[in-house]
């Protein structure tokens, strides 16, 4: 009897185990967590804001691709930049290869390890060809135009090495570059291809213990030995609607981790860093006690949220206006919609399909936005055009499949906020850890409370004293009458 | 005694205490030399104290209050406000009895008691306050805040130098090396610790060695 029960029991959690393992299966075909961090830093899971759709392989583009580099989209036609094979694909969003440019100025003259590519909106084509230290022009049709060559200037020596790696140009035409083993910041050329400076340099910071310690008690054997200080080198640049550069700086130690460093920066047309840090969180992909990230590209919308792909997770961070983490997806690893290497993202033009160059892998993996993804974007962008009313609908959908969201509570309760509801307000930001609008909706909300019981209040009040100074007379008068008893009866 | 005489003497022990927290000199001169003080209510008021701490965690409005509620820890309190208040009195009784201190151990865990006052009469007011203030008026609140430890400290201070007679250079050197002497009995602590649990291990795996033969 015993046996035949525990034989039940048996084969019914073993019923039980296999068919939460084939729920687990199915929910495994994403080959990746989503996740954002909270106000207390912490990973939480989320649902899907881009799922892996499939790669753009070899079997795809007709050839092979080794080593790609680089990778930009300019409407239905993405760029590569064939690296180790020296030359620039032109595919169109199913992956068939339109044109293949191996060149520049004629024949001959052979394009050598191609590390940047990037389109303007007119649809140039500019190259950054590092083997040749030289940017070359192609325009739409593919056709050579100019070739921009190693920059005259004194602040360079030259016996230095000039590489451009990646290139971007602004609306206005300027030609901006990252040159392999140049620390000035970026190369600045304007429109016509005259050198014109370096911008965006990265000021290092040295603490006072380290100064001292190098200048003042160290030997000639141990500074030889030291790192030297430098500043750090921009790993990727990408330009943004309003002409903005964004750059990725990846080579950063954990101890620049640690001092928090910047990882990203947005830099306006002086040079300046502009990017909002006003997260909770600092924009630094994942945070301190995880592995790091190496942030080595960046793509925008064009209301101001970007996506930073880290290489050292295979992640995509993306990040809004101000800072604050929207989503985390993608993962290293061999299986389908995993990245090795990845070293490129872009951006679709309806910002619904993000498209990853994996070097080693020699393909583009495609992530298309999910209902849940959309619903956040889209409530980040009408809020971005002022439409309060649209923005708080998107909200409503997103805390619907992720009541975690502590944005859509910030969001909803702006939106209360502004229609006096501010009890409801307040109960909003405080789920959304927000103390700096809890407190406007606390303001008024006092206000309010104070106006409204002004009245009962001083009624209350002005009862109490009565009472108060009514029993300390009767108490007065009695004593008074004992007194005058007292003294009466003394007579 | 009388028992309402008894709750009389108690009552006035009580007030006493609020005495000593607006009059220190005068206060802990009572308390060394006139019998003033209680051990039982000073260690009332480390009770209280733990409790102020705690409520003021749990129920401080949300816009002052940066705990994550749902990891709070009344031990951390307990154990911080109690180990730190019986730690100074040991450190405090074993460096005045070098130094020429007139103070017994009853006097030392009175005056310290007695001096957490100030912290329970502000912060429990201001776990209140800080429901109906917003972030612009919280000067006033972390104002308010750091009185209370000032003052506690100021009491303990004076309580110190009161109670052993001594001068404030003499206090504040005492003081010095009171704190000093908490590391050196925390570390001793750690260390006999250590030694026990290394003990017990050993003992442990003895018998375990033996069990399986």
């Amino acid at each position: 009897m015993k046996k035949r029960i525990l034989t039940a029991i048996c084969s019914g959690l073993l019923g039980v185990t296999m068919m939460a393992g084939s729920a687990l299966t199915a929910s495994a075909q994403v080959p990746y967590d989503s996740y954002s961090f909270n106000y207390w830093g912490e990973e939480v899971l989320q649902p899907h804001s881009y799922l892996y759709e499939r790669t753009l392989t070899s079997l795809d583009f007709g050839l092979s691709l080794s080593f790609p580099e680089d990778m930009c989209i300019h409407g239905e036609y993405l760029y590569v930049a064939d690296t180790g094979n020296s030359r620039i694909l032109k595919l169109d969003l199913a992956g068939n290869v339109v044109q293949e440019i191996t060149s520049a100025d004629g024949s001959s003259d052979l394009l050598k390890t191609p590390q940047g590519v990037f389109v303007t909106e007119e649809g140039h084509l500019y190259v950054a060809d590092g083997g040749n230290s030289r940017i070359v022009e192609y325009d739409e049709n593919g056709e050579f135009l100019r070739s921009i060559g190693r920059p005259v200037t004194t602040l360079i020596s030259d016996s230095q090495e000039y590489r451009p790696v990646k290139v971007v140009v602004d609306t206005a035409g300027r030609i901006y570059t990252t040159a392999y083993g140049i620390n000035l910041g970026l190369v600045e050329f304007d429109k016509e291809g005259v050198f014109q400076g370096f911008i965006g340099a990265t000021e290092v910071s040295v603490d006072y213990f380290t100064y001292i310690w190098k200048n003042y008690f160290s030997t000639d054997a141990q500074k030889a030995r030291m790192e030297t200080i430098i500043p750090t080198e921009y790993s990727n640049i990408f330009v943004d609607d309003e002409g903005f550069i964004y750059a990725t700086i990846s080579n950063l130690s954990d101890e620049d981790h640690m001092n928090g460093a910047d990882a990203v920066r947005r830099l306006n047309p002086t040079g300046t860093d502009v990017l909002r840090r006003l997260g909770n969180t600092p924009i630094t992909g994942d945070l301190a006690g995880r592995q790091w990230s190496s942030f080595c590209d960046v793509a925008a919308t064009e209301f101001g949220c970007y996506y930073i792909l880290d290489d050292a997770g295979g992640k995509v961070f993306a990040y809004d206006y101000d800072g604050n983490s929207l989503f985390v997806f993608g993962k290293k690893g061999t299986k389908e919609g995993n990245v090795q290497k990845p070293v490129a993202i872009a951006l679709s033009e309806d910002e619904e399909t993000v498209y990853i160059l994996d070097s080693i892998l020699g393909g583009i993996l495609e992530f298309r936005i999910t209902d849940y993804g959309r619903h956040l974007m889209n409530a980040l962008r009408l809020n971005d055009l002022g439409d309060s009313e649209g923005s708080n609908a998107e909200w409503l959908e997103v805390l619907k499949s992720n009541s975690n969201n502590e944005m859509a509570y910030i969001g909803l309760g702006k939106t209360y906020l502004s229609e006096g509801d501010n009890k409801r307000a307040m109960e909003y930001f405080k789920l959304g850890n927000s103390r700096k609008y809890y407190t406007k909706a606390f303001f008024y909300y006092r206000k309010e409370l104070m106006e409204s019981s002004f009245g009962t209040a001083m009624l209350v009040l002005i009862l109490l004293i009565v009472a108060v100074v009514g029993v300390r007379c009767t108490l007065r008068f009695r004593r008074w009458v004992g007194e005058v008893r007292c003294f009466m009866a003394k007579r | 005694m009388l028992y309402g005489e008894k709750i009389k003497t108690g009552l006035e022990k009580v007030k006493y205490c609020f005495y000593v927290m607006t009059h220190p000199f005068d206060g802990f001169w009572g308390i060394r030399r006139e019998g003033k003080g209680s051990i039982p209510v000073a260690i009332a008021f480390v009770l209280l104290t733990i409790l102020t701490l705690t409520i003021e965690k749990q129920s401080t409005g949300f816009l002052f209050n940066h705990n994550r509620l749902s990891e709070l820890n009344v031990l951390v309190d307990i154990i911080t406000v109690a180990m730190v208040y019986v730690l100074w009195c040991v450190a405090n009784w074993c460096t005045t009895s070098l130094m020429e201190g007139k103070g017994r151990m009853q006097d030392i865990l009175t005056a310290v008691g007695y001096s957490l006052l100030p912290i329970i009469l502000i912060r429990l007011p201001m776990v209140l306050m800080s429901h109906a203030i917003t972030t612009n008026e919280g000067s006033f609140y972390y104002v308010l805040g750091t009185i209370s430890y000032l003052w506690a400290g100021f009491l303990i201070f004076t309580g110190t130098m009161v109670i052993h007679q001594y001068s404030v250079g003499k206090t504040v050197t005492t003081c010095i090396v009171t704190i000093v002497g908490m590391g050196i009995i925390m570390f001793i602590g750690l260390l006999f610790f250590n030694v026990i649990q290394q003990m017990m291990t050993f003992a442990t795996t003895i018998y375990k060695e033996l069990r399986f033969r």
